[in-house]
């Protein structure tokens, strides 16, 4: 029975792990680095939509909407304003890396400095009496968070492999100099990039924010699992992130079982060690998830 | 009233140079984009304070016993990191203090979790008791002084130059024969045990440990600390760590909530961060830049 809850917990944890996971993956193929404050990004989607679900009274979907629209230009702007500036210098990936934590510092310490450091909540689905399934619990909202998640990884899939725009994202993350010569516009692929990846955590945001407490720090404990989910199943690969956040998902889930749950985050490190030592480039990675 | 804040002060400054100068050793000359500091200087806190309050050390003992156990798990981190390079080091070192902080938040029977480790005795030297805010600036000035000589000796050393080349040409070292690997784990343990002593000194000053304080918040201090000053360059870090931490104090002075002035300091530093990363890379007195 136990073993079922944990399943069907690390399913749940690697949903919104996925949605974290594969915008940062469309991020890091785009532009070839750590986008570390994407975890604050997905925190910033979550208080845009308490701002205008529970602030302003807007409606619920439409609140959802605007916001992750926000994000995505919250994303946009710190690529525009400090990334861009810093590949053009050609900055070395390590200064990105740590010109990552420091957005990331910035927009947790604004979020506390405008929302205090209270937990918010979203109160739009009552919290309704689980339903059994083979003998694990699962509430409605988890359902809905899991269907949710499901269908835009599909969705983005599909974008990447069908649309012509996708295809060339995939052509800059295959071989960023080749498709430079082909033609295509890098800067534009870059910007597209940050936009989606960002309303991707934008919607992680809001889906955390439905079952759980929305509070500044959230996106520090995010970025860990979104970038050890895309790095154990291959940064620049879509499927492989997705499969490396379920993976991770069901890993600290099980992995409760022996050590306390404040070993969460530890475990997805050790996790991530592990892969890095032993597997680099990920599961689904073609010897591209580590440079050099 | 003033002068209790501004020794506070002063004491805060020595403790992120001695903390900043180490990191140099590992980020600046030796050149490993090392994210995890922040780790040691928590792991020389727990441990002097531990062997002090439970095991009866005196200080001296336990400051050099918290040095060496800092040591052993920088050997550790460089031998699991030594496979990565560039932003992938950097992002394996930041989980090491993610993992670091999750043991002292979790491990509780050792380090009482987020209650933290109350009444850390001020430290005694042959029988004298440095007691007095005062004596204790004095003390760590004293503590400073010798662990940055060793650290300026070293780094102009024949030693010293050997690690700057792991830096600069990792492949021309190894045809003179050089064990680059062992260059870089041997730095790593200097930089942990000179931070483990930092750590010591905090703890023993504060008299009160908890987990928060070896977390993300201080390691941007640090770091905008260590770039700032400019990396492989001692002077930058002394000259940064009393920028850096007299810089937000000021906001003490403005009219602000209480409860502003922590998130308004890390926007500061969040800010500087940034912006020196953008606009001067080198920092102040930096000599190379940062790869």
């Amino acid at each position: 029975m136990i073993f079922n809850q944990l399943l069907i917990n690390g399913i749940i944890a690697g949903s919104i792990y996925a949605l974290v996971a594969s915008g940062f993956s469309l991020i890091y193929s785009a532009t070839r680095f750590v986008h570390f404050a994407h975890g604050a990004i997905a925190a910033t989607g979550a208080y845009f939509v308490y701002t205008f679900f529970s602030m302003f009274g807007l409606n619920f979907y439409l609140s959802s909407f605007l916001a992750i629209i926000c994000t995505a230009l919250v994303g946009v702007f710190f690529f525009a304003i400090i990334y861009r500036p810093l590949q053009k210098k050609k900055s070395s990936n390590a200064i990105l890396l740590i010109a990552g934590l420091g957005i990331m510092i910035l927009v947790e310490n604004l979020l506390l400095l405008m929302y205090g450091a209270d937990v918010k909540t979203l109160n739009f689905i009552e919290v309704a009496q689980g339903k059994e399934i083979f003998g694990a619990i699962i509430t409605p909202l988890q359902m809905f968070i899991v269907l949710i998640s499901v269908i835009l990884l599909v969705v983005l899939q599909l974008f990447v492999k069908k649309t012509k725009f996708g295809k060339k994202m995939l052509a800059v993350a295959d071989n960023p100099e080749l498709a430079d010569i082909t033609g295509i516009n890098a800067k534009q692929i870059q910007y597209a990039g940050f936009a989606i990846g960002s309303a991707l955590a934008g919607v992680a945001g809001i889906l955390i924010g439905l079952e759980q407490n929305i509070e500044p720090v959230m996106g520090t404990q995010l970025i860990v699992k979104g970038f050890t989910g895309a790095v154990i199943g291959g940064a620049s690969s879509l499927p492989g992130s997705i499969l490396g956040s379920y993976l991770l998902g069901l890993t600290e889930n099980f992995g409760i079982w022996w050590l306390p749950s404040g070993y969460k985050d530890a475990i997805a490190f050790v996790l991530l060690l592990i892969f890095l030592l032993v597997r680099p480039q990920g599961i689904l990675g073609i010897n591209k998830g580590v440079r050099q | 009233m003033i002068s209790t804040y501004l020794i506070h002060i002063a004491i805060i400054i020595v403790i992120f140079a001695i903390l900043a100068a180490s990191l140099n050793l590992s980020l600046g000359y030796t050149g490993m984009i090392n994210l995890g500091h922040i780790a040691f200087y928590g792991i020389g806190a727990y441990s002097s304070a531990i062997l002090t309050i439970r095991h009866d050390f005196a200080f001296i003992p336990a400051i050099i016993c918290g040095g060496l156990i800092a040591s052993v798990f920088g050997w550790f981190l460089t031998v699991i990191t030594s496979r990565l390079k560039g932003d992938y080091f950097a992002l394996g070192t930041l989980g090491f203090a993610f993992v670091a902080y999750a043991v002292f938040l979790n491990w509780t029977s050792l380090t009482r979790g987020p209650l933290g480790i109350p009444g850390i005795p001020r430290p005694e030297i042959f029988g004298y008791v440095v007691r007095s805010t005062s004596d204790y600036l004095t003390f760590s000035l004293i503590v400073a002084a010798i662990v940055i000589t060793f650290l300026w000796l070293l780094t102009r050393s024949r030693y010293g130059k050997l690690l700057e080349a792991t830096r600069d040409d990792a492949v021309g070292l190894q045809m003179l024969g050089k064990n680059i690997f062992r260059l870089k784990y041997q730095s790593m343990m200097v930089a942990a045990f000179c931070a483990a002593i930092a750590g010591s000194l905090y703890g023993h000053y504060i008299s009160f440990i908890d987990p928060s304080t070896f977390y993300l918040n201080d390691i941007v201090i640090l770091l905008t600390i260590a770039i700032v000053g400019g990396l492989a360059s001692l002077r930058g870090s002394i000259a940064a760590a009393i920028i850096i931490i007299l810089l937000p104090e000021m906001l003490r002075f403005v009219n602000m909530p209480p409860s502003m002035i922590g998130p308004m300091r890390q926007i500061l530093y969040a800010l500087l961060l940034i912006l020196i990363l953008m606009f001067r890379p080198r920092g102040l007195f930096g000599k190379v830049d940062l790869e």
